[in-house]
């Protein structure tokens, strides 16, 4: 079949591999129809986190047919229509059974590279390197899906596959930035970064009752679709001063919830990011921790501030002081996509969440590594580019 | 291509090896003074066994010395090994029996990598493929 894989650091290739195969009772076997670029790849692609293999097939936030099913699966057949979650997910250990589900234990065949790195090991990923368990990724013609009873959800009739796809991924980790950071009514919520991340988790605040809610990003093409699409303010921080205009529009106490949705390679307008990215490039530092310092120094004092964006390693200049001082909740996790599916399936068949918007590239798997090329660039106004195998 | 994309180009290959070489060394460290790998298996006391624990453990489980607690919080029971010494039964697979027998405790099953495979063996990803392939038996536990 055909797939896309990684060649190398920025380098992607179609290529021809075999088709997967079950391994697993507990495995089907998806026909992919469609399949996007998440910004968490970039930071593989540029070889930032370091645990790739020449012929990785990427890929991770995914929707399509079922084609095979293994003995043991009971809520999947041939034909039917479901959406994955990202993260790969056991549904009965006790982290998933305390709904944390990308921290399960029993979902990564290679528990040692993360362990070794973080004291203990997450959850294994689709197409997310072999420190992420070296599945193979959804940017192919078809996809194994282990534990398919817990981690593939069958998509109902009225949601289309342009909306539902979004559920995959980044739907689902907006949502669970604004749930476990807690957004309720009458919070004002800042979100970094207006990708489809980002939006989604300012689409959750508008929905969970937030009283303002505003994203910031220097893209004025991802702003407008923030304005238009989730009924949200917009700051662009290479014109606005941020931490001025988040401090009034807040009655002088600061966001009460910030929601970090920009990641490791964050971009800086200001001196400190030549000191972040030299730092970077020397290994001095693996991560670009730029929105995370302001979204803590721009928290109130008490709030909470949710780092949705992935990071790998260490940062430097940490705003350990102001993060002690003001009483902050730092969290953070990758997505518990099984958490939130269904619910957002439900949202968007009642047209409360509206995703297809976010879709501004649509093009064959052929087209792949252009559609990565315009994606990294952030060329052409695109927000995710889609690939249909 | 970004100035970063290139500094990368001859960095990370590099990095990579060297990561991967890290995680194998440091997996196969022993510190003297820590004789048990401690696992927690999200079944209750009541219901295990050490005699009738499942997998790869039960291949070396009459070897070494195994003791069952309950875990605290209802987080399950607390299962420890010790390596008796001079026994030729290593950590590693100390850590991957204790891994692989949790995960058919707890989820029926213990996953299998992706495959077939799509990757090819480079100089460069030879240290990470060494990893992987012992995906289990390395760490920290
Ligand atoms: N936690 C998870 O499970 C999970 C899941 C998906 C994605 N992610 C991560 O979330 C992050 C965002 O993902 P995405 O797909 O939306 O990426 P993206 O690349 O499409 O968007 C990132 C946005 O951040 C903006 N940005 C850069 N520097 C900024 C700064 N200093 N302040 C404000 N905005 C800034 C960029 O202009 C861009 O619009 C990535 O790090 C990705 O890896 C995490
Ligand atoms: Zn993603
Ligand atoms: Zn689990």
């Amino acid at each position: 079949m055909k797939a896309l894989q990684w060649q190398g650091i920025n380098k992607l290739a179609v290529g021809t591999v075999p088709d997967p195969e079950l391994r697993n009772p507990g495995d089907i076997i998806v026909k992919v129809t469609r399949t996007v670029t998440c910004g968490s790849d970039l930071h593989l692609i540029g070889g930032y986190i370091p645990f790739m293999e020449k012929g990785d097939v990427l890929g991770h936030e995914f929707l399509g047919e079922v084609v095979e099913v293994g003995p043991d699966v009971r809520n999947h057949r041939a034909g039917d229509r479901v959406v994955v979650s990202s993260f790969i997910s056991c549904g009965s250990c006790w982290y998933c059974d305390q709904r944390l589900f990308s921290l399960c234990d029993n979902g990564n065949t290679n528990p040692a590279i993360t362990e070794t790195m973080w004291g203990q090991a997450p959850s294994g990923c689709f197409g997310y390197s072999h420190a992420m368990g070296g599945n193979a990724g959804s940017h192919a013609e078809y996809i194994r899906v282990p534990f398919a009873d817990v981690g593939a959800f069958t998509v109902p009739d009225t949601v289309s596959d342009e909306r539902a796809v979004f559920a995959s991924d980044s739907a689902s980790t907006g949502w669970m930035g604004a749930d476990l950071g807690g957004v309720g009514p009458g919070d004002v919520v800042a979100v970094w970064g207006a990708g489809a991340v980002g939006q989604m988790a300012a689409r959750a605040a508008v929905l969970l009752g937030a009283d303002r809610v505003i994203v910031i990003d220097r893209l004025e093409n991802r702003l407008d679709q923030v304005r238009r699409h989730v009924g949200a303010e917009t700051l662009n921080y290479e014109s606005d001063d941020i931490a001025g205009e988040l401090r009034e529009r807040s009655g002088g106490r600061g966001p009460d919830v910030c929601i970090e949705a920009v990641g490791m390679e964050a971009h800086s307008p200001g001196p400190q990011f030549a000191y972040d990215q030299l730092k970077q490039q020397l290994r001095l530092q693996t991560d670009r921790p730029v929105a995370v310092r302001d979204a803590i120094h721009a928290c109130r004092k008490g709030g909470s501030v949710f780092v949705l964006g992935v990071y790998a390693g260490f940062v430097d200049k940490f705003p350990l002081g102001a993060l002690m001082n003001k009483g902050l909740t730092v969290r953070g996790a990758q997505m518990h996509g099984q958490r939130y599916i269904p619910m957002l399936l439900e949202r968007m068949a009642k047209n409360e969440l509206v995703t297809e918007y976010l879709a501004t590239h649509v093009m064959p798997l052929g087209e792949a590594p252009e559609g990565y090329r315009i994606f990294k660039e952030k060329k052409d106004d695109c927000v995710r580019a889609v690939f249909v195998p | 291509m970004s100035r970063t994309g290139k500094v990368l180009l001859i960095a990370g290959p590099f990095v990579a090896g060297a990561a991967a070489v890290a995680v194998g060394r440091r997996a196969k460290r022993r510190t003297p003074a820590r004789h048990r790998h401690v696992v927690t298996v999200y079944r209750p006391l009541v219901e295990l066994e050490v005699t009738q624990l499942p997998g790869s453990l039960s291949e070396i489980v009459d070897r070494v010395e195994v003791s069952l607690a309950a875990a605290p919080g209802g987080r399950g029971t607390e299962i420890a090994i010790r390596i008796p010494d001079g026994s030729p039964i290593t950590d590693g697979e100390v850590r991957r029996a204790l891994r692989e027998t949790r995960s058919l405790l707890e989820a029926g099953d213990v996953l299998l990598p992706s495959g077939p495979p799509t990757t090819v063996s480079t100089p460069l990803n030879r240290p990470l493929q060494k990893v992987t392939a012992h995906g289990r038996e390395g760490g920290l536990l």
